[in-house]
């Protein structure tokens, strides 16, 4: 809105989003959420309560699983942050993504990005999480369509194809 | 006949969308000049307006329109246009939209609304339907009288109920003179929240030159959305255009004017700019819809030997205070709360009552989860005073092929025993327990239910062979979450006789897909799945015609697989993309065939003249078996196992039906243990997520879904339908096993840790 008043000082920030560096214009109320939506267009990234109940917004941030809508933009400056697209290289899937195909974790989909996302922080942290700390790890991710048991089951199964992969 | 993909674990065809973040929904859309939209909402509920001051609004920088029910004046209602877009001289219930703000930011349209003065006069309230039904209750709607409502239901002018239905077959006196027991039980179902991980939202766009209004959206049946918009604001049915996306889950709730309704009025005020609405949590939790809750009085008459005689039944429906479906999720759900059993003796008194509370809507199952919540719970008490074992009443009652539904109907109930079967015996039915642990108690409970599909509805789609093969289904059935995309893809390609990846289902957009009646009522697999098989045939006849041509052979000597064209003697053969590049490369061009489906005229339906429309062309049975775990000192209840036994007629995608299933389950489970509105004075006081409780994994039971298939002789490929049913049975399953394991029996839901803990307490030594 140029020319009209009351317009607050927006700051000026960098953000380094899936390999890529950005400088935009936020706001300093903003969340990484609204930052990484609606000024970069990471629309993967998906807000649900807006409030840190439900998990459809996490990212990584260095690698750690953040719910960026309860996360001030300007926090998450100088630090590696990864959404849905940036997980799958040019040619192919992430294991995590080819799992959940493969074992119809998706039903609408709108919880998938984060469930996708704390999952590989999960994994990441811990090769060799068992079940119960799959589900004790997910605990802060809803969905309202899977009841989680087909969810669970692609984790596991991509629990192994990720410690091959890493191990080459 | 063979299949290359019906009937087989075909991974869904929306996965890769989905786990990539590409996939589209209404949250998402963006266009050129796009405003956001924000809502001033009652805080009170019953009141008359007095004055709406705007005047602060308007000044606030980047605000492009403010509306209130005075510059837009329009009702809506898909049954009963009772519903204001922004309130009209009064408000009903705290969160009902007052005012809204377009504006070029969020912030400012919030800021906006923060601005605006309403000056109220607090009228009595009422919110316990029983209450508002009597003699002397605050009246809602003034006007009952005077609403559209397509003379389909029977209104109660003057009074706060809304519909009312009556039915009989029969005669209860003498089914009452002829049983030993008479049982007679009151139950109460609480509502619930939809809770779709996607809130409602919409874009809309309102074009004065062309008078153009159109809506992005992920509502379930965007045919009817348009349909009832363009009656209400004067337009015809094609300058209202809703163009779907990917629907972030419904489970019913998107089954109405939300998140568009408050887009619509602001979007007519906005000088040809779009406007995105999207409700927060707390919108979504407190200003959308929810589930009827409902008050239900049964009256059993059975014999020594578990056989029921006669049965009455009065309901009392919570419809919140707009109507929404709640009318037809009254009537159909009132139909079958007898369950799947014969009753040769009955009456049904269903009551719809507007009280001053969030509007009540369809949720999945669409009344059957409220009656079977009563109908089950009583089979197992009658079942536990008679001494006769819960399975085998069921059993003993069950509907038998040939038998007449209520309307006369003949019922064809293959698979109905199978599911009870199949379902006691994985939960170990009969077993002995295990011995009692500490304060651990183990039981475990059963339920059945029968499922409709609003009968007759239609369903329409056109489908193009394109000039290089490729194939384009064209139907306005929208992916909600349940894999339509999948099942449909699945059965043309068969249909067809073409690779599923061939095959392309764009996002409904009502300008230029075909009519549907909506993804509800567990009716696309079958109505829609209809559809594309006529089509599909078209398209495959009329290739096989031009390949005969173009072969110089008889058609009838050829097939079509997997897009290869096959003689009978395999002399000639050739691809679909050849067919069609020598046929169509030059200049271009496409096959196409259209398909419609309708179950009317169908001699399934037959049933009593008059009272046809309570048939259903196909009906769905499924049993739960729950087994649990009563803390008896903490009073928590955990579900240990279910067993999910569904006759799903054939299935499409086997994994497909156990996502639905296990998807149910989890939210029949929620429903039943955690859920619940805390409530002052008509206000949602829980009214985020971190107090509005949903399952996570971490009470995640072992489910094991079994499909059961009965072929139903007028499916696509013998298919019924799955989505809704698998929610009913859940409740009363789990309530079952509560009583098995600690003897104490819910009447009302939900079945919190408080209430175990008080009633174990409170249990007679």
């Amino acid at each position: 809105m140029p020319g009209e008043k009351g317009i607050y000082m927006k700051q000026r920030l960098e953000l380094k989003v899936n390999g890529q560096t950005y400088e935009v214009l936020v706001d300093p109320w903003q969340s990484l959420a609204d930052v990484l939506r609606e000024e970069l267009g990471y629309t993967g990234v998906k807000v649900s309560c807006n409030s840190g109940n439900c998990g459809s917004c996490t990212v990584l941030l260095d690698g750690k699983a953040v719910k960026s809508c309860i996360m001030l933009a300007p926090l998450a400056k100088g630090k590696e942050i990864l959404t849905i697209e940036g997980l799958a290289t040019e040619s192919n899937l992430h294991p995590l993504q080819e799992a959940f195909i493969e074992h119809f974790a998706v039903q609408c989909g709108y919880c998938t990005p984060g469930m996708i996302l704390m999952a590989k922080a999960l994994l990441d942290e811990n090769p060799n999480a068992t079940e119960d700390e799959i589900r004790e790890g997910l605990v802060g991710n809803l969905c309202r369509c899977t009841g989680y048991v087909k969810i669970v089951e692609a984790i596991m199964a991509a629990k192994e194809k990720m410690k091959v992969t890493s191990s080459r | 006949m063979e299949t290359q993909y019906v009937g087989k674990r075909v991974p869904r065809v929306d996965a890769l969308d989905k786990v990539t973040g590409q996939a589209m929904y209404s949250v998402d859309v963006e266009l050129p000049g796009m405003l956001y939209g924000a809502t001033l909402r009652s805080p009170l509920a019953h009141a008359k307006i007095v004055e709406i001051d705007t005047s602060a609004a308007l000044t606030v920088p980047g605000v492009r329109a403010v509306v209130t029910g005075k510059e837009f004046p329009f009702t809506f209602g898909h049954m009963i246009k009772d519903q204001p877009f922004l309130s009209i001289h009064k408000v009903r219930y705290v969160g009902e939209p007052v005012a809204a703000v377009a504006a070029e930011t969020e912030a400012a349209a919030q800021e906006a609304v923060e601005k605006i003065r309403v000056e109220y006069e607090e009228l009595p309230a009422v919110f316990d339907p029983r209450k508002a039904a009597l003699d002397g209750a605050p009246i809602i709607h003034e006007d009952l009288g005077k609403y559209d409502h397509g003379n389909v239901y029977e209104l109660v002018p003057g009074t706060n109920i809304s519909t009312v239905m009556k039915y009989s077959r029969g005669d209860v006196e003498v089914g009452f003179s002829e049983a030993d027991e008479v049982f007679e039980d009151e139950f109460y179902i609480h509502p619930v929240a939809h809770t779709p991980m996607e809130t409602h939202a919409a874009v809309v766009q309102y074009t004065p030159s062309g008078k153009m209004l159109t809506v992005w959206s992920s509502a379930d049946a965007p045919c009817q959305r348009a349909k009832d918009l363009a009656k209400v604001l004067s337009l015809s049915f094609n300058q209202v255009r809703f163009i779907s996306t990917y629907s972030g889950g419904g489970f019913g709730g998107k089954g109405a004017i939300v998140a568009e309704g408050i887009g619509v009025a602001l979007a007519h005020f906005t000088k040809g700019r779009p406007v995105k609405v999207i409700y927060s949590r707390q919108e979504e939790l407190t200003a959308s819809q929810v589930r009827l809750e409902a008050y239900l009085k049964l009256k059993t008459g059975v014999k020594k030997d578990g056989t029921l005689t006669a049965r009455e039944a009065e309901i009392i429906w919570d419809n919140g205070a707009y109507s929404s479906k709640g009318p037809e999720v009254a009537r159909r759900g009132t139909l079958t709360i007898f369950g799947p059993y014969r009753t040769p003796h009955l009456t049904l008194l269903s009551r719809l009552v507007y009280t001053n509370k969030q509007p009540s809507g369809a949720y999945r199952g669409f009344g059957t989860t409220q009656v079977t919540w009563a109908c089950e719970a009583q089979i197992d008490i009658i079942a536990g005073k008679l001494g006769i074992d819960p399975v085998e009443v069921r059993l003993r009652n069950f509907y038998a092929d040939g038998d007449p539904y209520i309307n006369e109907q003949i019922m064809h109930t293959a698979g109905l025993r199978e599911t009870l079967e199949k379902a006691s015996q994985e939960i170990g039915w009969g077993q002995k327990k295990p011995k009692t642990t500490g304060t651990k108690v183990r039981g475990k409970g059963i339920a059945t239910t029968i499922k409709g599909t609003n009968t007759p509805t239609d369903s329409y789609c056109f489908i193009k062979v394109n000039v290089d093969g490729s194939v384009t289904v064209l139907t306005s059935s929208v992916e909600i979450g349940a894999g339509q995309k999948t099942v449909l893809a699945q059965i043309a390609a068969d249909t067809i006789g073409v690779p599923l990846a061939s095959i392309h289902i764009p996002n409904p957009d009502t300008c230029s897909t075909p009519f549907d009646f909506g993804v509800t009522s567990s009716r696309t697999t079958y109505h829609m799945g209809n559809a594309i098989c006529l089509a599909g045939q078209k398209v495959r006849r009329q290739i096989l015609e031009t390949a005969g041509e173009i072969l110089k052979t008889d058609p009838e000597r050829l097939t079509l697989r997997e897009g290869e064209i096959i003689d009978r003697d395999a002399e000639n053969q050739m691809t679909l993309k050849e067919l069609m590049a020598k046929k169509y490369g030059g200049k271009g061009g496409a096959i196409q065939g259209e398909g419609y489906f309708t179950p009317a005229g169908s001699s399934l339906i037959k049933a009593k003249p008059g009272i046809e429309w309570m048939s259903s062309i196909f009906w769905m049975w499924a049993t739960h078996a729950a087994e649990v775990e009563v803390d008896t000192e903490t009073g928590v209840v955990k579900v240990l196992k279910i067993a999910a036994a569904h006759d799903v007629g054939r299935a499409i995608n086997p994994i497909g039906c156990e996502q639905q299933i296990e998807g149910s389950v989890i939210m029949g489970l929620s429903n039943t243990l955690f859920e619940e509105f805390k409530m002052e004075k008509g206000r949602i006081m829980n009214d985020t997520l971190a107090d509005y409780k949903v399952a996570t994994t971490l009470d995640l039971p072992e489910i094991v879904p079994i499909i059961v298939e009965s072929h139903h002789s007028e499916g696509p490929f013998g298919a019924k339908g799955v989505g809704e049913p698998a929610l009913a049975p859940t409740a009363p399953a789990i309530a079952n096993a509560i009583y098995d394991a600690v003897g104490i029996r819910f009447k009302s839901l939900p079945i919190t840790r408080e209430k175990v803990l008080a009633a174990i307490r409170n249990r007679k030594p």
